[in-house]
């Protein structure tokens, strides 16, 4: 059982994170708008959309049932707890039990397979495109996602993503090939997840009108544009917790603390630059053409198996 | 135009036509020396019709008809035929329709392309199309009163606008799938289309097994308005209006087509000048394209870039005209305002900067990650269904044709210039894309050419005087393709009849069978890549379309309520 003091500060680590979500997808907002040569938005605008969009009225098409109700509830709640389980500033989890590999893989998953049924319920065809997409992208990019990290939890001998960290920072894995290697498969897997250009098929506006957010409209869409702003944060953290763990905070100090923090927003605002050039130099993928972009992944990831295998 | 050059063109077509068909040629009569209208006997329409259509490369430009009656009490029906094999000309085919019986027969089964043609006129005059296989509406709209035919002379003032007849949309969309497919619709408001189309994809899976669409939500009533309330030369500046990127081409194609039914001669600098401006027209024109190429495939930053790039074409408007775009600068025998020695400096300076700026978006938006294989194998539009049809511009010519207006009829300044014309053999967005882009440098250095080789001398020749009862068409390249216009002299100071075509227009037709077994999610771009001017092609009726309340809303009020945003009147 977490004591009372570890699961206040895994809530206070949710809340910020859910605070600061749409001041993340501000900025890349911003950076998008330079690559364009605008002069674009706040970096704030983010805020004021959902504070404008929350005094809408909330609009739903007549096909619709529960699951598109509940689905922007469901799916920030499963976020939050997504959020107290993942290390962010510390090294270790916040949530010893909660931390596992596994748990916070299928609760990634239980977002997607919820975003999917809404789409499905709102009797939008775009949306319902959108969703089957979704869906499509979880098949091809998950045994990636799953593999990489097995490499990296078989190295370090646990699935407590605190404690995979832990290993690979201090350098106690035999093989670093793999882990190099598994840690590009899973970053690519990531860039997947994140829905950003070139694989944003889901959400493609000019395609799909957004696909399953096409139906939402007033708090709940408010909710959603939280939830996939704290879902790409969330990512990144995961990335970093695993692989790039150097730096965050490995004891309960002030000092190391705040350098965690620092150390966190810096590696944060590297990957943002990096999204933000790639996201806008390319055009969208095609999607019947996708499964040969995320074959690699799972190849490089396979590799890093068998590096794994032979102890390289 | 060419009207100096007195030799006739084409007398071979009519003779090959009296040759298949004797008995059928009524008379002929030649408006200018590459111009003929060929009456024939009614029921030989079709058969004339198609003779010349796949006899002798000829491609349907436009189908005009014409209230008559008040003249000699008959309907007429020009079919305009634009000749590009040998002697290349333009051959009209004109049948009279008696009063007493309004029907005529379909051409639509021999020659495909009419199709739009036909249900137009079956919806503005009510004259019936015997055997036309597509028998919906067209152009009005679903709560129109079936009795009351816009264009007809004695039918209804400009101004009018009929109770709606019915509040439910009634229109039948064609679905020629032979399994089961869901329906997608996609508009009439859709994210990637500023102007209102509606179009219902029938799709399995993703894949788009048919479509259908409609047009004609955005009528202005501009030919109705020019009949009835317009002179001659204001009414060039209502062309320009047809269109909100391409209306220079309009304008010009108006013009001409007065001063062709009239024989007036154009000054050779004005004709130069006109050039001038259609090729800056183009310029932008074709930039715009490029750039919502790139946003219909994800790539918003190369969207982004040519639009700022296009902005120098603006510039180049500027210079020329005093305003952003090319407008006001026609009238009837010339233009209006020469281009000066320093403007003339600074538009050379101006384009070369242009073209170095084009090639470098153009070389970085070919080396974009994806924009390959979202464009290659898109959107294939067939050669067959491209003669067939008769598309223009960038979209027959990626098809492999060698049409283009400036070349096979060359008219204003474009005899004295060499005009390449590019074609694709893709048949896909990818090539009409190239097409477009390759005409941008085209259009650069035609620029370059006109402004060196500009004839001195007048700009505007007005001493001519109106007659009336005298028609002839008037046809320009606009950056989607041929633009065309019929138009009518009227004894009142009025145009009798101003049929304008819009490129557009043309290319509608073949959307469907370039949409047919692509992605829900290339339907955009594949719509995107006929470069589609919607409201162009919306030019004809005054329509209400608020459907669900018999209450109107004074403009003035909705005008107060966007200032002040108090009191919707809408509650």
């Amino acid at each position: 059982m977490p004591t009372l003091s570890q699961f206040l500060i895994a809530l206070l680590q949710a809340l910020v994170l859910l605070a600061v979500a749409p001041l993340f997808t501000g900025f890349l907002r911003a950076m998008r708008a330079r690559m364009h040569t605008r002069c674009g938005p706040s970096v704030l605008q983010d805020y004021r959309d959902i504070v404008k969009l929350l005094k809408r009225q909330d609009m739903q098409p007549p096909a619709a049932g529960f699951a598109f109700r509940f689905m922007p509830i469901v799916m920030v709640a499963t976020l939050l707890t997504i959020t107290m389980a993942l290390p962010v500033v510390t090294r270790a989890t916040p949530i010893a039990g909660l931390g596992d590999m596994i748990t916070v893989i299928y609760l990634f998953a239980v977002v997607r397979f919820f975003f999917s049924l809404s789409g499905l319920d709102s009797g939008s065809s775009f949306a319902g495109i959108g969703a089957s997409r979704e869906l499509t992208l979880g098949v091809l990019v998950e045994p990636t996602l799953v593999l990489s990290i097995l490499v990296a939890a078989l190295l370090a001998g646990t699935t407590d993503i605190g404690g995979i960290g832990a290993a690979i920072s201090s350098g106690h894995v035999s093989s670093l090939g793999a882990v190099f290697l598994a840690g590009v498969a899973f970053a690519f897997a990531c860039y997947f997840e994140l829905g950003k250009l070139p694989y944003d098929m889901a959400e493609a506006e000019q395609e799909l009108q957004e696909g399953p957010l096409t139906e939402y409209s007033g708090p709940s869409l408010a909710l959603l544009k939280i939830a996939m702003g704290l879902k790409q944060l969330l990512i990144l953290a995961f990335l970093f917790a695993v692989f790039l763990p150097f730096g965050s905070a490995t004891d309960m100090g002030i000092l190391s603390v705040v350098i965690g923090l620092v150390v966190f927003i810096i590696k944060i605002a590297v990957v943002a630059l990096i999204l933000g050039v790639v996201e806008n130099s390319v055009a969208r993928a095609r999607f019947r053409l996708t499964p040969r972009h995320s074959w690699s992944g799972l190849g490089i990831a396979s590799l890093g198996f068998v590096f794994y295998l032979v102890g390289l | 135009m060419n009207v100096h050059i007195d030799a006739r063109v084409g007398a071979s077509h009519i003779s090959y036509l009296r040759a298949k068909l004797p008995h059928a040629v009524l008379e002929e009569n030649w408006q200018t020396p590459n111009q003929v209208t060929v009456t024939v006997k009614l029921n030989t329409l079709p058969e004339a019709v198609a003779t010349l259509y796949y006899g002798r490369e000829g491609w349907l430009s436009v189908v005009v008809c014409n209230d008559e009656r008040p003249i000699n009490d008959t309907f007429g029906l020009y079919y305009v035929l634009s000749m590009e094999g040998e002697d290349r000309c333009h051959v009209i085919v004109h049948a009279a329709v008696p009063s007493s019986n309004e029907e005529f027969p379909s051409v639509t089964p021999k020659v495909p392309a009419c199709v739009w043609g036909e249900r137009e006129i079956r919806d503005m005059y009510g004259l019936r199309p015997i055997g036309l296989p597509d028998e919906r509406r067209l152009v009005l709209p679903d709560d129109w009163p079936d009795d009351l035919y816009p264009l007809r002379k004695d039918a209804m003032d400009y101004r009018l606008r009929p109770p709606p007849t019915s509040d439910k949309e009634n229109y039948q969309f064609r679905n020629d799938a032979e399994g089961e497919t869901t329906v997608v619709p996609l508009g009439p408001l859709h994210i990637t289309s500023d102007e209102p189309g509606h179009f219902r994809l029938f799709v399995d899976g993703e894949d788009i097994i048919d479509a259908d669409y409609r047009m004609f939500y955005v009528h202005r009533g501009m030919e109705k308005l020019a009949e009835t309330r317009m002179g001659y030369n204001e009414v060039t500046f209502l062309a320009d209006r047809v269109c909100g990127i391409c209306g220079y081409a309009h304008s010009v194609a108006y013009a001409s087509s007065i001063e062709n039914a009239l024989g007036i001669v154009v000054p050779q600098r004005a004709h130069a000048i006109r050039s001038i401006m259609l090729e800056t027209e183009r310029l932008h024109s074709h930039m715009l394209n490029l750039g919502l190429v790139c946003q219909f495939t994800g790539f918003d930053s190369g969207f982004m870039q040519f639009f700022r790039a296009r902005e120098k074409a603006m510039t180049l408007a500027e210079l020329l005209t005093g305003g952003r775009k090319t407008y006001g600068i026609n009238l009837i025998g010339g233009v209006r305002r020469d281009v000066l020695a320093e403007q003339r400096s600074r538009t050379l300076a101006l384009v070369a900067e242009l073209r170095a700026e084009v090639q470098r978006l153009f070389e970085i938006l070919l080396a974009t990650p994806n924009f390959g294989p979202r464009v290659k194998g898109v959107g294939i539009l067939d050669r067959k269904i491209a003669r067939d049809y008769s598309p223009v511009g960038p979209v027959v010519r990626g098809s492999g044709y060698r049409r283009d207006t400036r070349v096979d009829h060359a008219f204003a300044g474009y005899g004295s210039v060499d005009v390449d014309i590019n074609t694709g053999d893709g048949c896909d967005v990818q090539s009409r894309t190239m097409i477009r882009a390759a005409e941008i440098f085209d259009s650069l250095s035609l620029i370059e050419q006109l402004l060196d080789s500009t004839p001195t001398g007048p700009i505007l020749n007005e001493d001519f005087v109106y007659k009336p009862y005298k028609f002839a068409l008037g046809f320009t390249e606009a950056p989607r393709g041929e633009d065309i216009h019929w138009s009518m002299t009227g004894d009142n100071q009025k145009l009798y009849r101003w049929r304008c075509r819009a490129s557009t227009y043309a290319n509608w037709p073949v959307l469907r069978y370039m949409l047919r077994g692509n992605t829900v999610s290339d339907a955009p771009l594949i719509v995107g890549s006929i470069d589609p001017c919607y409201s162009c092609c919306d030019r004809m009726t005054v329509v209400d379309v608020r459907k669900e309340t018999s209450r109107t809303i004074p403009y003035k009020e909705m005008e107060r309520y966007c200032r002040e945003r108090t009191d919707s009147p809408l509650k």
